[in-house]
């Protein structure tokens, strides 16, 4: 898995195409570049030449996530360029990748052209790029046609083909497609490149027919961007870089928003460029709660779908339960034939409650009570999931153990790599492990549903019920997990009860949920605000000093954007604007070193060592709730909350913010603005 | 009988399934067996299931072979994949056939752990 530094995406939802900065595919079988959809690379090679030279970006334009104009021109970059020839090439990506290619000739002299466009195609899913896969089972094949090429793949039923055409006279052949063109001086050439993605059923049709004929064609998607920008409230601040950040990330989730093939053509979030370019439960939950005040209608098909393919059975490839939410679904050849258990696969511990806390937030902003009860009974199963399945060794708590031992996650939280959850020495617990936060989600989960079932549902002893196990939740979770000693919460419980002794940023979530008692909030707060959990951008995912601490560790010691907004959600709910306000000013000012586009995380080195948060190798960019971030962020600051038919407002803002006003903020009141001032007595 | 007729035999035994108390519609299934095409019509009302061998038209229509139709009553097969690599074609409200994928079983995993369904 190689960085890809210097990468320029052109992004509709799971169908991208990433490229150099001079709009070219050179794919080594690890890096996740090339033009894809499904899942699957549909192109691995997309290389233009001109009289044998390679091209050199000058300027690039990616303000619309659906359209990337490269201005190039020949040869390798030096300090002087004699650019007599020059070139734009403006990408687009819907259905299909179209590229407009335009050369000029601006010297003196008429020139004969060789152009060259090198195409090659691997098909490779995108579990074989992460994980360095070069063998494929199937074959593949080519054929030149008169005015095409189309490269294919097959195994067995499984077919994938891409077809590439233009618009002008080109020669074909199995590795690209040539023209030869002569320009006199001041006379410009263009052609227009498609590439046509195809997933074809046995019969010749598209899988994805249905959903693309409910789509709207690539020439109405400015207009969707535009209405979905003019949707959300409208920012006013003097704030230059917060407005960067804030239509940055607006665009953003415009750009992951993607059509499930279930769903009839509505829009989730997907959960980030390049690896999680499809449905993710906990992603697009966690999404949609950061999302409610500026795009809430990503939330109705979200929890939609989810609930659509909630599970049924017992599986135990898929780890499926009757009621539990899914954790990831794919659609490439590794998922179709069963290689990776994304079909879908459940190995989550934490969506099915957060499934259940949307819905009640959902509620609360919308006034949508239909529904509400719409998803009563989807609601009910993921709560009857929690207490029937989670409940691993019947001691009350959310357990994970996985039940696929060959391709399953040993971790089932939100921080699913092997490694990260240990002790403070670096021992790893045994399994079935219980982390905090999810039993925090757990307790939010039926406080809310009580809430539901009281004012929607019209079940009283429900409601009754749901509150009694909350409070025993309450009581038990903060005497086995509290550590009195250290003034914090357990990361885990280790598999016979043991407290893993580690302090982690997952005690900011427990904040966010309300399950510790006020008193302990202080403590708990000192420690994510203390040196060695914040950073001066952040919260660390880990505490530095522990042994397995690590600033560039994936969950070990690196910021993650999504992590903290919970967390400042967390410190407002108990009174500490301050401190949620310093984590909000430390976010957004390092949003202004990616140009307003928080990616999925940054490392965990102190800020007053590097001055600037220091990029994470292979971190997604972007990411849906680092978009997302940026939205709870500002709600936070401005400390919007639903009340009732009202929308209470009650501002705390950093030192760096002047004047923030959210106008136009959709809910049961209508619309309404939010308005927050820097109060002179504040630091 | 073959695992299929014994699968429809079933659910007109069930006659309703409460997982479904929100889901209308009708899906045919059409299933092949060399020249033959064996067709069942399963209509669901809020919950209430009536099946019928008939080519009634559907809202939805599932197309596989009689042998990936035996392994799916069997509970061998895992519907979404199969539709992704192309063994099993639905046209119309895909959704709906995902629901409907639900009635199928399928086959209990290795017994190497004590799961939650044994306890």
């Amino acid at each position: 898995m190689r960085d890809i530094a210097g990468t320029v995406a052109c992004i509709d939802g799971n169908t991208f195409m990433v490229s150099d900065a001079s709009g070219d595919v050179e794919t080594s079988p690890a890096t996740p570049v090339g033009l894809f959809a499904a899942d699957s690379r549909f192109l691995s090679r997309w290389r233009l030449t001109v009289n044998g030279e390679c091209m050199t970006a000058l300027s690039v334009d990616n303000s619309q996530y659906f359209e990337v104009t490269f201005f190039v021109v020949p040869g390798a970059a030096v300090d002087y360029v004699q650019a007599d020839v020059s070139a734009i090439r403006r990408r687009r990506i819907g259905p299909d990748l179209t590229e407009s290619l335009t050369i000029f000739n601006y010297g003196e002299r008429v020139m004969d052209l060789d152009i060259r466009l090198e195409v090659a195609a691997d098909f490779a899913d995108i579990f074989e790029i992460k994980f360095n896969v070069v063998d494929k089972v199937g074959s593949h094949y080519t054929r030149v046609g008169p005015n095409e090429l189309r490269l294919g793949y097959r195994r067995a039923t499984y077919h994938r083909e891409v077809v590439v055409s233009a618009s002008e006279p080109a020669e074909f052949g199995p590795d690209g497609l040539r023209f030869a063109i002569r320009l006199n001086p001041g006379e410009q050439w263009s052609t227009r490149l498609q590439a046509a993605m195809l997933a074809l059923r046995p019969d010749g049709v598209d899988l994805r027919s249905a959903l693309r004929a409910q789509r709207p064609d690539d020439s109405t998607l400015p207009a969707s961007l535009r209405a979905w920008t003019a949707a959300a409230p409208t920012l006013d601040t003097e704030s230059v870089a917060l407005q960067q950040i804030y239509q940055r990330s607006l665009v953003d989730l415009a750009a992951l928003r993607f059509a499930p093939l279930s769903l009839g053509g509505a829009a989730v979030p997907a959960a980030g460029l390049p690896w999680f370019m499809t449905l993710f439960g906990r992603d697009s939950l966690l999404t949609c709660l950061q999302t409610l005040p500026v795009t809430p209608s990503l939330t109705p098909p979200t929890l939609r779908i989810l609930a659509s393919l909630q599970g049924a059975r017992t599986d135990d490839v898929l780890e499926e339960d009757p009621g539990r939410i899914l954790h990831e679904l794919r659609y490439g050849e590794s998922a179709a034939f069963e290689e990776q258990p994304h079909s879908p696969y459940y190995g989550t511990v934490d969506a099915s409650p957060l499934f259940v806390v949307l819905l009640d937030e959902y509620e609360r902003w919308s006034g949508d009570a239909a529904l509400v009860l719409e998803l009563e009974p989807e609601a009910r199963a993921a709560l009857a999931w929690i207490d029937r399945y989670a409940d691993l060794n019947s001691t009350g708590y959310i357990w994970y153990r996985r039940r696929n031992r060959a391709t399953g996650l040993d971790n089932q939280c939100w921080k699913d790599s092997w490694d990260s959850i240990s002790y403070a020495d670096g021992r790893l617990p045994s399994f079935p492990r219980a982390t905090c936060e999810t039993q925090g989600y757990a307790y939010d989960a039926k406080i809310r549903a009580a809430r539901l079932a009281r004012t929607v549902w019209n079940d009283q002893a429900f409601a009754d019920r749901l509150e009694r196990e909350a409070a025993a939740l309450y009581d038990r979770f903060n005497r086995d997990f509290w550590l009195e000693e250290q003034g914090f919460y357990a990361l885990a419980l280790d598999h016979d009860g043991t407290p893993v002794d580690s302090l982690s940023s997952n005690i900011g979530h427990l904040l966010w949920s309300g399950i510790v008692p006020p008193e302990r909030a202080p403590r708990v707060v000192e420690h994510l605000m203390g040196p060695a959990l914040f950073s001066g951008w952040g919260v660390r995912t880990f505490a530095e000093g522990q042994r397995r601490y690590n600033p560039l560790g994936y969950h070990n010691g690196t910021v993650w954007p999504f992590d903290n907004s919970f967390i400042a959600w967390g410190l407002r709910r108990y009174g500490f604007s301050r401190e949620a306000g310093r984590i909000a000013e430390g976010i957004l000012s390092a949003a202004t070193y990616f140009q307003g586009r928080l990616p999925e995380a940054f490392g965990g080195f102190d800020r007053n060592t590097t001055r600037f948060p220091v990029r994470y190798p292979t971190a997604g960019s972007p990411q849906a709730w680092s978009s997302g971030a940026s939205m709870l962020l500002l709600r936070t600051m401005l400390g919007i909350d639903p009340h009732e038919d009202h929308l209470a407002v009650d501002p705390a803002l950093p030192s760096i913010f002047e004047r923030i006003a959210l106008l136009d903020i959709p809910g049961r009141w209508g619309k309404v603005d939010a308005f927050a001032r820097r109060r002179p007595d504040q630091p | 009988m073959t695992a299929t007729s014994a699968f429809f035999d079933r659910l007109t035994v069930a006659g309703e399934d409460p997982r479904f108390s929100n889901v209308c519609g009708s899906v045919r299934f059409d299933i092949r067996d060399g020249d033959q095409v064996e067709q069942w019509l399963l209509e669901i009302d809020h919950g209430r299931m009536r099946v019928s061998r008939s080519d009634g038209p559907a809202t939805t229509v599932i197309r596989a072979s009689a042998q990936v139709a035996e392994a799916m009553a069997r509970g061998e097969v895992n519907g979404l994949a199969a539709i992704t690599r192309g063994e099993i074609l639905v046209d119309g409200d895909l959704n709906l056939a995902l629901r409907i994928g639900r009635l199928f079983p399928r086959a209990p995993g290795p017994p190497e752990h004590d799961g939650p369904g044994e306890r």
